[in-house]
């Protein structure tokens, strides 16, 4: 398996601020990583390194073994960006057409296209005449004309209604089974768990974690606990293995290392326990806290 | 493969061009009507040669060559769509390029019409190798222009930049005599237009007509296409994509 995309070393300033500040990533054919971080972590800097927009102060990208920089490798990319308008001139079929033959791409691959975001029946349509979520899937259908070797996705369900978000993933995962690697950004991090082999974290231009989901989820010590108990906080804090209680609303909810004795000690304390639920930390609690100690300190 | 992107990037400005009625009513149907106008007004003034759309014919061709791609290009990187085409892999000066190329057949368009008008309202005669020579001495001396276009679209955003350029052309067009002539000017815009680019222009059309001294003319619009040259590559370093 060889590898789509190596980031290595990469720096990049906007005069006094280091947006990234050595960053190291790769991806190999069919792997699926999901890029997360704070706003002003550093991502949008990096996806435009990596797609060829700006040339990073230092460090290397390398996309498909060449530059991003030469026209010739940009076109083995597939990219959806943020904040795209479609010229008002151009149909829908027009635009996936263009793309296709620009990526130097077959032209049946702009029907396949725009069968898979299910676009071929507004085909003839003016594509600035789109609803939101329709104009994102003609995005998704021109970055995925070609067959791109990799596809870089900022942000590319926003506005998409759910069987259009499905489709999506769905296709996205026929694309994988073809070798084509893919880097995705994204704010729903539970999405990005559920699809992703590989999920890295980046905070203040550095990476700061990276692993598979499970690996990350684990970064987090301990067990979430809540039921609806008569037990007292001060009985529950006193258990060895608890981090913290607090009883919020009708429910107590516990942070513990372990979840078996503090379950353990509340039934034998109260014998109408109800709700009772255990959970590992969500994605979304290991980023908050991954990423919280540089908000303090920018706070 | 870089012949066939170049052809779609023209193909793409010309259904821009084709399919926005604005573009095509204050770029080709709008000089028309004042070309008529004026010519109903005040008459050819006794002439029947092509001079009679050598100035107007200047002002109509700046009009498409250098309002079009400018504005185009502020469009397309207002809305994002200058970022889609660069990360596709089409460099930089083939969009800009297309943007220009695409403005000629408008230029040439709007040309004829005028031609047409003055042929029948101003019962010009036509010689068609005079003409040939001022329609192509008109299109390609219009190209220095299309640089300062460029770089006004490369910096500003759409609306800004259908002003500024507006802002540079409308005062150029009438110190250069080409919709009134210097005659009836008074000295002081006669002294600044004769420093103009586009009296140049219109100069270097009417010496195919009248003949005379054409160097000069030729020297003014080599140096504002050098000028415009080095404008337009700082501007497009700077600019955001």
């Amino acid at each position: 398996m060889s590898s789509v995309l190596a980031v290595n070393n990469l720096r990049h300033r906007y005069g006094a601020v280091e947006a990234l500040a050595g960053v190291s990533l790769s991806i190999q054919e069919g792997e699926f990583v999901a890029l997360l971080g704070p706003n002003g972590a550093g991502k949008t800097t990096l996806v435009r390194s990596i797609v060829g927009l700006i040339k990073p102060t230092s460090g290397t990208v390398t996309v498909a073994g060449g530059d991003p920089a030469k026209a010739i490798v940009r076109r083995r990319l597939g990219v959806v960006q943020q904040d795209v308008g479609f010229p008002r001139t151009l149909t829908v079929a027009e635009v996936v057409e263009g793309a296709a033959a620009r990526a130097g791409g077959d032209p049946a691959t702009a029907q396949r296209a725009l069968d898979e975001m299910g676009l071929d029946e507004v085909r003839k349509r003016r594509a600035s005449d789109l609803s939101g979520g329709q104009q994102q899937r003609l995005q998704l259908a021109m970055g995925l004309v070609g067959d791109p070797a990799l596809l870089v996705l900022d942000e590319p369900t926003v506005g998409l209604d759910v069987s259009a978000r499905r489709a999506f993933w769905l296709t996205l995962a026929e694309r994988r089974r073809g070798g084509t690697g893919i880097l995705l950004t994204t704010h729903i991090v539970e999405e990005a768990a559920a699809v992703a082999d590989r999920v890295v974290v980046l905070d203040g231009g550095r990476v700061v974690a990276e692993g598979t989901p499970d690996e990350l989820r684990r970064l987090l010590p301990g067990r979430r606990i809540s039921a609806r108990t008569r037990v007292p906080v001060e009985a529950i804090r006193a258990v060895d293995d608890v981090v913290s209680a607090s009883a919020e609303a009708d429910r107590m909810v516990i942070t513990a290392i372990h979840a078996e004795p503090v379950v353990r000690v509340l039934l034998d304390l109260d014998r109408d326990l109800r709700d009772l639920e255990v959970a590992t930390p969500s994605l979304d609690e290991v980023l908050s806290e991954l990423t919280t100690d540089r908000e303090r300190v920018a706070a | 493969m870089t012949g066939q992107m170049m052809k779609l990037e023209v193909r793409d400005e010309l259904l821009a061009m084709r399919r926005e009625p604005a573009t095509l009513f204050f770029s080709v149907l709008m000089p028309v009507l004042f070309f008529a106008m004026f010519i109903g007004l005040f008459g050819p003034e006794g002439a029947t040669d092509a001079s009679i759309i050598a100035p107007y014919g200047t002002f109509a061709v700046l009009a498409v060559v250098m309002l079009s791609p400018g504005i185009g290009l502020a469009d397309a990187r207002d809305r994002g769509w200058l970022r889609v085409k660069r990360v596709s892999g089409i460099p930089l000066s083939m969009t800009l390029l297309a943007k220009v190329i695409a403005a000629v057949p408008y230029a040439v368009a709007v040309l004829l019409a005028i031609t047409v008008v003055a042929v029948f309202v101003g019962g010009m005669t036509v010689d068609v190798g005079t003409l040939l020579r001022v329609f192509v001495v008109l299109v390609l001396g219009a190209m220095p222009f299309a640089l300062f276009s460029l770089a006004v679209g490369a910096l500003a955003g759409t609306t800004a930049s259908a002003a500024i350029l507006n802002a540079i052309l409308m005062p150029m067009v009438i110190l250069s005599g080409l919709w009134f002539p210097h005659e009836i000017m008074p000295e002081w815009v006669v002294s600044i237009g004769e420093f103009m680019p586009t009296y140049h222009l219109a100069q270097l059309a009417m010496v195919q007509v009248e003949g005379g001294a054409w160097l000069g003319h030729l020297a003014v619009l080599g140096l504002t296409a050098v000028v415009g040259a080095t404008v337009a590559a700082l501007t497009y370093r700077s600019a955001r994509p």
